[in-house]
């Protein structure tokens, strides 16, 4: 606590930037170190951790340059991220790691990524997972509602601070994407990791979410 | 052809069926003719030379190869039909034929050859040469005076081409610069993508050095694009005040792409700053956490499976805060209503007023006092009257004047001015007929 430049929490509430990275933070956004108030954070976690452990959250900071909110109670909203947002994240992880991207400063195409996509897990399982309701697969339906759903995708990526929309074609990619690469960064023990993020709420294992399912019929009924 | 006309040029290709299709030996053939003219101060080549030199190169490129003179043959027909040779002897089929380089083949092998990268000593010397240009330049302008001559001689000329050049020759290193930092870029992504942790080292060391050439190049640009652009402003001042509009046009020009130099290298500063600080983060949070490069392949693996093990990461979802109304369980909501209170107003005493009818009354009494030309009465009248309806009055007071007493008009009735400012065609009153 002696590193912080702010006496108390009270003169962390009283910062100008407080109220905009608190609703952000709020708001399942990721701060990394091109955000504004990322020095803010550095600067004052040691008093916003007790502060947000008492809304039954963690203010998770990573050795890869961010910070977010993790909710562990109910005291907070909390939402699991969608399949296609899940599939659209951890492609664009890969991307990050990739060092093609490197060349252009952590960005890419909104097609190399659709297309990484594909090649990654391949046309027809991509089109089953994100059509998962769906008995009778129209082929030109079903591609247009996966490139639907992975451009809303990238979208509520960006709202929460894991890409950068720099214009209707490209993206910058943030640190934060490796939050999908985490179950896999342990190489002693993959297994187990899943299940510690599990204990402590990073992930959850299972369905999809059913607001996305219901969408999705809703689309196949309004065929 | 007009270079200027872009439709005419590519017509005139099109039409022509102009093609550019040099094979990896052609290139090196024409390098090398290059090298030895350059060396060896050579002018043209001889066919042999052409043939022999030819047999070299093929030897560094296709050692081996079959038929080294056919393909010889070959590849100065094919230069020669793209218009990268040219026979200069004239001879025909008296001779062997003596061939030289065009400037197009020039041109090729420069591009290839020329180090036109922008470096500390290139800048220096190119902006030292561009500094005393424009010393001289703004020197010869003090002394032109009204001299039209000397202006375009000594100050307009030599803004427009040699200082241009030498601005163009910047532009040019700039542009080559450009080029080297890509390559760099594709570089370290290549040395990454080859050898992962093995190349951490080199590639800090690219990016240092390029860094280093920016910082050095923007402090040198930064320093003498002032000093130009004082220069060219003393150039210009000097023509303002001689009156010498197209000097100073000129110089108005050359300022605009001195700034534009200057802006280049803070802007190419800028945006490698943010390449340099991305490459970093991503060799100490990626490539030195990740050494044996297992991480990328995990995580292909876990895309892979995933539809089948799905698993979804937690982020916060805190709805935005809800400002409610208090709650009202029965609301009795009120008739609509207006204030009652009386609207009729007092009735007040106010003097009587007919402008108009006073008209009259002053009309019979300037007539009745021997009055005898229209513009006589008007003016009378008109000074018992407010000004605001001076204009209105004066037509009431002729139609009572033409009431009251006959008139004598001449054919062309006289303009009479009024009070300076309206004027009237004056009438003649008869007042023997007396009044009505």
């Amino acid at each position: 606590m002696s590193e912080s430049s702010f006496e108390s929490l009270e003169a962390v509430i009283q910062d100008a930037s407080f109220p905009d990275t608190d609703l952000a933070l709020r708001r399942g956004r990721h701060i990394g170190r091109d955000d504004g108030s990322y020095d803010f954070l550095v600067d004052a976690a040691s008093h916003l951790e007790p502060f947000y452990r008492r809304f039954g959250c963690e203010l998770v900071q990573r050795s890869d340059g961010y910070f977010y909110l993790l909710p562990s109670g109910d005291r907070l909203g909390r939402r699991h991220l969608s399949a296609a947002e899940m599939l659209v994240g951890q492609t664009l992880a890969l991307c990050y790691l990739d060092p093609a991207t490197l060349e252009k400063s952590g960005t890419i195409e909104r097609e190399v990524l659709l297309q990484r996509l594909v090649g990654l897990i391949g046309q027809e399982s991509l089109v089953r997972t994100l059509n998962p309701r769906r008995k009778r697969l129209l082929e030109r339906v079903s591609e247009e509602t996966v490139r639907k759903q992975v451009g809303d995708a990238v979208r509520r990526l960006a709202d929460l601070g894991f890409v950068e929309l720099l214009d209707d074609t490209r993206l910058r990619l943030h640190p934060a994407l490796l939050r999908f690469a985490d179950p896999v960064r342990d190489q002693q023990d993959p297994s187990g990791a899943l299940a510690r993020l599990v204990t402590e709420g990073e992930i959850v294992l299972g369905e999809p979410n059913e607001e996305e399912d219901a969408a999705a019929d809703d689309e196949e009924s309004a065929e | 052809m007009s270079a200027t006309d872009p439709n005419r040029l590519i017509a005139g290709l099109a039409r022509d069926g102009i093609t550019l299709d040099l094979k990896t030996v052609d290139l090196c053939f024409l390098a090398a003719l290059y090298l030895r003219a350059d060396r060896a101060a050579l002018a043209s080549f001889e066919e042999g030379q052409l043939v022999d030199m030819f047999e070299q190169v093929l030897e560094v490129v296709e050692p081996g190869a079959d038929s080294p003179r056919k393909r010889a043959t070959h590849s100065i027909q094919r230069l020669r039909e793209q218009r990268m040779m040219a026979r200069v002897d004239g001879a025909g089929l008296v001779k062997a034929g003596e061939y030289t380089l065009t400037r197009l083949a020039a041109a090729v092998v420069e591009y290839f050859l020329a180090d036109e990268a922008l470096t500390r000593e290139s800048l220096t010397l190119l902006t030292g040469t561009l500094r005393a240009q424009l010393a001289q330049i703004l020197s010869d302008a003090k002394g032109a005076a009204d001299d039209g001559e000397a202006w375009r001689l000594r100050v307009i000329a030599p803004l427009r081409v040699t200082v241009a050049d030498l601005i163009q020759g910047i532009e040019r290193r700039q542009r080559g610069l450009d080029a080297q930092q890509e390559a760099v870029q594709s570089e370290i992504a290549e040395l990454l993508q080859a050898d992962w942790f093995g190349a951490v080292d080199r590639c800090q060391a690219l990016l240092d050095t390029t860094t280093s050439t920016l910082k050095e190049l923007n402090d040198v640009l930064l320093h003498d694009a002032h000093h130009f652009v004082a220069l060219l402003q003393d150039i210009q001042t000097t023509a303002s005040v001689s009156g010498n509009a197209e000097a100073e046009e000129v110089a108005q020009r050359v300022i605009e792409q001195v700034d534009r130099i200057a802006a280049w290298g803070e802007g190419r500063q800028r945006s490698w700053s943010g390449y340099y600080q991305y490459v970093h983060r991503y060799l100490r949070d990626v490539v030195r956490l990740d050494p044996d490069r297992a991480l990328s392949q995990r995580l292909r693996d876990q895309i892979g499976g995933w539809p089948g093990a799905p698993f979804f990461t937690a982020v916060a979802a805190s709805a935005p805060i809800r400002l409610l109304r208090p709650l009202e369980a029965r609301v009795d909501r009120p008739a609509v209503l207006r204030p009652r209170e009386d609207r009729e107003l007092e009735p007040s005493l106010v003097a009587p007023s007919d402008l108009f009818a006073d008209i009259e009354h002053h009309v019979q009494a300037a007539v009745a006092g021997g009055a005898t030309h229209l513009a006589g009465i008007t003016a009378h009248v008109l000074a018992e009257l407010p000004p605001e309806i001076h204009y209105p009055a004066i037509g009431r007071v002729a139609e009572v004047v033409a009431l009251t007493l006959p008139l004598r008009t001449d054919r062309e009735r006289p303009w009479r001015p009024l009070r300076d400012e309206l004027e009237i065609e004056d009438w003649v009153l008869d007042q023997r007929e007396g009044c009505s």
